[in-house]
């Protein structure tokens, strides 16, 4: 390709100056535009369902405990390695039981990975951003410090935990036959495959479409 | 009493250009900020009003950084050089009916040889810092200021033939006096070429050579730190309202306006200058930094030619109408 570096230009163009004034119409148009600045400590962005933020493990209301059954699923998926579960199996059902459930969350990439493989909805990335530290240690987190940061999200965002749906937690378009019995909740009608929008080009087109494209 | 009305005239002139250089700043950064977008300073008082204050006060307190190879004497002379010969320059501007510190008649010519001076010190700072970035930033600033200071005096000529004289006051006077009012009309080729060096004679962008962050550091004040950069940054904003003023008492008719407003009698002239410093902002956000050769390019090969012909022109035109 050839670079022109000087484009053709009218005499009044060249004389008048045509391109610096269009220039100084711009910004003074644009000052005048409203800022698209937040202020974020005193104003926050709306964050989108489905943003990956701190881990928690849901707080099952029936059992009041993880609901974890030690599938090791989400360990396997993990690409950095940073979930690790401990367990003990039951002799005579040969059913599991989770003794300790760790996420060293400063190794996590927050790819979410681990909630949407799980076939139970026992771990989720809530949308809480700020949990900040100066040191390490409050970044390891264990099975209770996990189900605190449930509890804590709940609370700070007053969520009901019977509406809350993730994303992963119910992937948007799977139909019921693909899901595992957990992860089968019912959702409102937007988040089925019809009402999905996948973004290409630029535009909007229907998710059935972009599948088949 | 004479001397004391003038020490009085001194303070309240100084007074209010530090001020407004404390405010220029401020308003230089909301002005850039809105253009692009953004929202300039914000935290310090309401909108951010404080922050020139903070500002302040941050330079005030900061370490007086010296480098251990720097010339000593010239490094603690040349910021001094640079806003004293800033400062000096306001004496001479009237900012209304018979209010200028010093009226002399050879004001135009004072505040071209004060400009030149000003340039001395960024020179000798540059040199004395012994660092290369602070270096080169002298050696194109010299190059630079040479070159515009032709052009910015050859541009003024036009207004000088028209008013007949070098006295400031008799400059806005023979305005008042003549047809069209203000010597932007018959003086627009001048008033070009005025704008484009004055731009340059205050190293603001599009001809921040001397200064180019993306190439030198700060230039010329790479190894200045607290105070004493702070009076180039003085020196810099004084440099710019002097030039405004100087633009508004040669081309736009001084401290007349369209009509008179009552107990303000620096009215017109304010608003006017204010006019020229948001041009300064805005010329700012919105070109980028020319290159060294293009900048000489323009200086020698457009400006000058175009000053030199608009003072024929005007000659001309004098001898015909008489």
């Amino acid at each position: 390709m050839k670079i022109k570096y000087k484009t053709k230009k009218g005499l009044v163009e060249r004389i008048l100056l045509l391109e610096i004034l269009k220039g100084l119409a711009l910004t003074l148009r644009r000052m005048f535009s409203k800022s698209v600045t937040v202020q974020y400590p005193k104003e926050k962005k709306k964050l989108f369902p489905g943003f990956r933020g701190r881990h928690a493990l849901i707080r099952d209301p029936a059992s009041g405990t993880a609901r974890c059954v030690a599938c090791m699923r989400c360990a396997t998926v993990c690409p950095s390695r940073c979930i690790s579960i401990r367990y003990t199996k039951d002799e005579n059902t040969g059913a599991r039981k989770v003794t300790s459930y760790e996420i060293e969350a400063l190794r996590c990439i927050y790819c979410g990975y681990c909630e949407e493989v799980c076939p139970v909805n026992a771990i989720v990335l809530t949308e809480e951003y700020e949990y900040s530290d100066y040191v390490r240690e409050p970044f390891h987190f264990d099975m209770e410090g996990l189900l605190h940061n449930w509890d804590q999200f709940l609370a700070k965002n007053k969520i009901d935990p019977k509406t809350y749906i993730n994303p992963f937690l119910r992937p948007r378009g799977a139909s019921e036959g693909e899901l595992p019995a957990g992860k089968r909740i019912s959702v409102p009608s937007d988040w089925t495959f019809e009402g999905q929008v996948v973004w290409r080009d630029g535009r909007a087109v229907p998710a059935k479409e972009a599948v088949r494209l | 009493m004479e001397l004391l009305w003038i020490l009085v005239k001194i303070l309240i002139v100084f007074g209010v250009v530090m001020l407004h250089v404390a405010y220029a700043t401020y308003f230089e950064r909301k002005v850039i900020g809105h253009m692009q977008v953004r929202m300039g300073p914000m935290r310090v008082g309401p909108h951010g009003l404080l922050q020139p204050i903070a500002d302040g006060i941050k330079l005030f307190f900061k370490e007086d950084v010296i480098p251990t190879p720097a010339d000593k004497q010239v490094f603690y002379a040349a910021p001094l050089i640079c806003l004293i010969s800033a400062v000096s320059s306001l004496a001479v501007i009237p900012f209304f009916e018979g209010f200028a510190i010093a009226n002399i008649n050879i004001g135009l010519l004072y505040i071209f040889a004060l400009s030149s001076l000003a340039s001395y010190g960024v020179v000798l700072s540059g040199w004395s810092s012994n660092s290369k970035y602070a270096f080169l930033g002298g050696l194109r600033s010299s190059a630079q200021v040479i070159s515009y200071e032709i052009a910015m005096g050859l541009s003024l000529v036009g207004v000088m033939m028209m008013a007949g004289s070098l006295n400031l006051t008799d400059i806005v006077h023979a305005q008042m006096s003549s047809s069209f009012k203000i010597y932007l009309i018959p003086q627009f080729l001048g008033f070009f070429v005025f704008v484009v060096a004055m731009l340059a004679e205050t190293n603001r962008t599009p001809f921040d050579l001397p200064e180019a962050e993306t190439e030198l550091v700060a230039g010329y004040f790479t190894e200045y730190s607290g105070m004493r950069f702070a009076l180039f940054f003085l020196a810099e904003y004084i440099g710019m309202i002097i030039m405004s003023c100087i633009g508004v008492i040669c081309f736009l008719g001084g401290w007349s306006g369209p009509f008179h407003v009552p107990g303000l009698p620096f009215f017109w002239f304010v608003i006017k200058v204010y006019l020229f410093i948001f041009f300064y902002y805005w010329v700012r956000a919105t070109l980028p930094r020319y290159r060294y050769d293009q900048l000489m390019a323009l200086g020698w090969k457009v400006l000058i030619p175009l000053a030199l012909f608009n003072i024929v022109l005007t000659g001309t035109i004098k001898s015909i109408s008489g």
